[in-house]
């Protein structure tokens, strides 16, 4: 990283929520491979921070500020976000409930937003969003998902929690961006993999019925590895010229959904799976949205075709804008990546 | 039509907008939070006219029938007696208050003013809850009941509220006299104060932090509570506990005649023969007795399900129908004042005793020291 192209200098504080996450850590990390020296860990006072507390181990002469705190109270984000340039936010609220996902998002980053607008001291707001929010709904199978594609406009009929909360705190940091000039930056990772998470990214499949569903098929999995994911969210966070971009974050070389599943099991962990073709699975999210709506809600209407349609119809990624504007190239190739991943999810089964 | 408003937009709102919705004859006409964040979002996914950030300006301008106040428990009181001044009629969320006076406080001001007003003790409209109430009723147990049994148990193993309460010193529940206590046990007690008659019941209360909560650094949270309880005429005991398995949601009734057995969880009454058979014959005739009973108990929770009315909110939406139905049928309150109120009184008692020997609640289970006593 040459500071000639970078928007603060390598002494100059940054913050970093959900610091000790599966995305956190890994920008922590690369923060401090790539030399910045004053860092600010926001964590939960309750965070188990052994795999944290390793990573600042390896570069002891970084500045490195532990901040225990809640994002939902307004001292705590203004404590943590004093004479920061950089923000990079990734804590966010992964919860069952939309007032519960909203709360530990959406009010959070306000709470942040409100801070830094008073602080002034920031230059720019890395939010880290997810791929989650597009909907593909009116793209065609096999049709190109980039960050001209529209987000989904009825995030309460897909009855994911998780999306309408990133959803809106997505809006939440472009109003003040207009309102307040608020310099920002927003990432969107798609299936992010790598050591430290075991599951299998749903696009994969699920394995809600006791039984694994392979509901991918044929379709590419916007795959990112974890350490390719934290290195985009630091470039893009720091590189001069990018204020008011959104970037996607994918992997090359992306493999098909079958692929990747007979890789998991073969290198990582053997299990049974059934597969669903599109259209069937689809039925079924037919089927289960009526009863969920007949039934007045004795069965929640988390099967849904708005769901299903964003899992499992099939698009194609990009990652062009990521490498034109900002020069991230993902340096953990695909065979490399799994192979780290399988090795880990070989260890923990 | 009842026009409805909901003070307050976390995760229990959401459960009372999406009962409310099934209900005819009742609409949601303004919602409210002092984070205005919280009010917009419910606003928006529910479709609802208006949002506020102050209650008063809710009941002046949404003009609401109903208010629904499911906000932390210390806001019970003060927004449940501006609800009432306004002439509203008032659902409040369990706990019903922060202590008993002002429980007394509201139910005066609800009868001077001559509005309805109910507690969120909605586990007691189960389907289960409903046949126990009906077998009461015809007299199963031969009598009043002469002890009862409640269970309540709570999971801290759930990720979202524990995570959120472990984790944060200055969660509102903390801020509770009764902590953690105080907001989940209602339920449990609840069910009991219903077959109570004396007003003010002997209670001798015992709890202490679970080895669990200590060894992760907890020295506050109390999640462990054995109580007895005596009104003169039928004893009682409740359990909470978030450590013990199953995690039990039951209550079990004893009269002079036969007993029941009812559990939440699974929707089961199982009838429990007080008089005993022959011989051996006590060791094969009620094995297959129980047997039948739970068989007929599932295959009647089968035909609920197939008939759509078995979903997780049944209670809660039999609670707010019998409601409404009291305030535009003019029908009894499905909650009595007075079972509020007895609830309210054990409650405050188990809490005061639990805090006036604070040392021994977190080390009272290697000390054995019965904190009622202490």
């Amino acid at each position: 990283m040459h500071k000639n192209n970078l928007i603060i200098g390598f002494d100059d504080p940054i913050l970093i929520t959900g610091s000790n996450g599966f995305i956190g850590s890994r920008v922590v990390e690369t923060l401090l491979r790539s030399g910045f020296s004053n860092l600010r860990c926001f964590v939960r006072p309750s965070s188990n921070l052994t795999h944290l507390q390793g990573t600042l181990a390896t570069a002891q002469k970084a500045r490195v500020e532990m901040i225990h705190g809640n994002l939902l109270s307004r001292e705590d984000c203004t404590k943590a976000a004093k004479d920061v340039k950089v923000v990079f936010h990734l804590a966010a609220g992964i919860e069952k409930t939309f007032p519960g996902s909203f709360m530990n998002s959406v009010v959070t980053t306000r709470n942040l937003l409100d801070a830094v607008v008073r602080l002034g001291t920031l230059q720019r707001f890395v939010n880290v969003s997810s791929f989650a929010i597009y909907s593909n709904w009116n793209i065609a199978g096999g049709g190109l998902l980039d960050e001209t594609c529209e987000l989904e406009s009825r995030p309460v009929e897909r009855a994911d929690a998780y999306t309408f909360a990133k959803l809106k705190q997505d809006q939440l940091v472009l109003e003040y961006a207009q309102k307040y000039g608020v310099p920002y930056v927003i990432l969107r990772p798609g299936a992010v993999y790598g050591p430290g998470a075991h599951h299998i990214t749903a696009r994969v499949g699920i394995d809600t019925f006791g039984v694994f569903f392979h509901l991918g098929g044929s379709n590419q999995i916007p795959l990112t590895y974890v350490d390719n994911c934290a290195e985009a969210i630091v470039l893009a966070g720091l590189k001069s010229g990018v204020d008011g971009e959104v970037f996607n974050v994918v992997d090359n070389d992306l493999p098909s959904s079958r692929q990747f599943l007979r890789m998991y099991k073969r290198h990582g962990h053997r299990f049974k799976s059934i597969y669903i073709p599109y259209w069937l699975f689809y039925s079924f999210c037919w089927l289960w949205e009526n009863y969920s709506r007949w039934s007045e809600g004795q069965l929640p209407p988390v099967f849904n075709r708005r769901r299903c349609a964003t899992y499992w119809k099939g698009n194609r990624y990009s990652n062009q804008k990521l490498k034109d504007r900002v020069g991230w190239r993902p340096t953990v190739s695909f065979s490399e990546a799994s192979r780290r991943y399988f090795e880990y999810v070989r260890k923990t089964s | 039509m009842l026009r409805v408003a909901v003070v307050g937009c976390g995760k229990i709102a959401d459960q009372h907008a999406e009962q409310i919705a099934h209900i005819p004859g009742c609409e949601i006409v303004g919602v409210c939070d002092r984070e205005e964040l919280m009010a917009k979002q419910l606003q928006e996914r529910l479709n609802v006219p208006t949002r506020f950030a102050e209650v008063q300006d809710l009941l002046d301008k949404a003009r609401p029938d109903v208010v629904h106040i499911t906000s932390p428990p210390q806001s019970h009181y003060p927004v449940g007696k501006l609800c009432l001044e306004a002439g509203c009629h008032v659902y409040v969320e369990k706990p019903f208050t922060v202590n008993l006076a002002e429980a007394e406080e509201l139910i005066s001001l609800a009868e001077y003013k001559n509005l309805k007003l109910t507690v969120g003790h909605n586990a007691q409209f189960s389907h289960a809850a409903n046949r126990m109430r009906k077998l009461v009723a015809e007299g199963y147990l031969g009598g009043p009941p002469l002890h009862l049994e409640s269970y309540y148990c709570y999971d801290l193993g759930d990720p979202g509220y524990a995570k959120a309460l472990l984790g944060d010193r200055d969660h509102w529940v903390r801020m509770l006299p009764g902590g953690l206590l105080q907001n989940t046990v209602s339920h449990g007690i609840s069910k009991i104060a219903e077959f109570l008659n004396g007003d003010v019941p002997d209670v001798v209360a015992y709890g202490f932090t679970s080895p669990l909560l200590r060894s992760i650094g907890e020295t506050e949270l109390v999640d462990e509570l054995r109580v007895i309880i005596h009104d003169g005429i039928a004893t009682a005991y409740f359990t909470f506990s978030s450590q013990m398995r199953p995690s039990l949601h039951q209550i079990r009734l004893y009269g002079p005649k036969n007993g029941l057995v009812v559990d939440d969880d699974q929707e089961t009454v199982i009838r429990v023969r007080g008089s005993r058979y022959k011989s051996y014959l006590e060791q094969f005739v009620p094995p297959w007795d129980y047997a039948k009973q739970y068989i007929v108990d599932s295959l009647g929770n089968v035909r609920k399900f197939l008939r759509a009315d078995f979903q997780t909110g049944h209670g809660m939406r039999v609670l707010i129908q019998s409601f409404y139905r009291s305030i535009t049928d003019g029908l009894p309150l499905p909650i009595p004042y007075k079972e509020i109120l007895r609830t309210s009184r054990i409650m405050e008692e188990i809490f005061s005793q639990l805090s006036s020997a604070p040392n021994t609640i977190r080390i009272g289970h290697r000390e054995k020291v019965p904190v009622g006593q202490s």
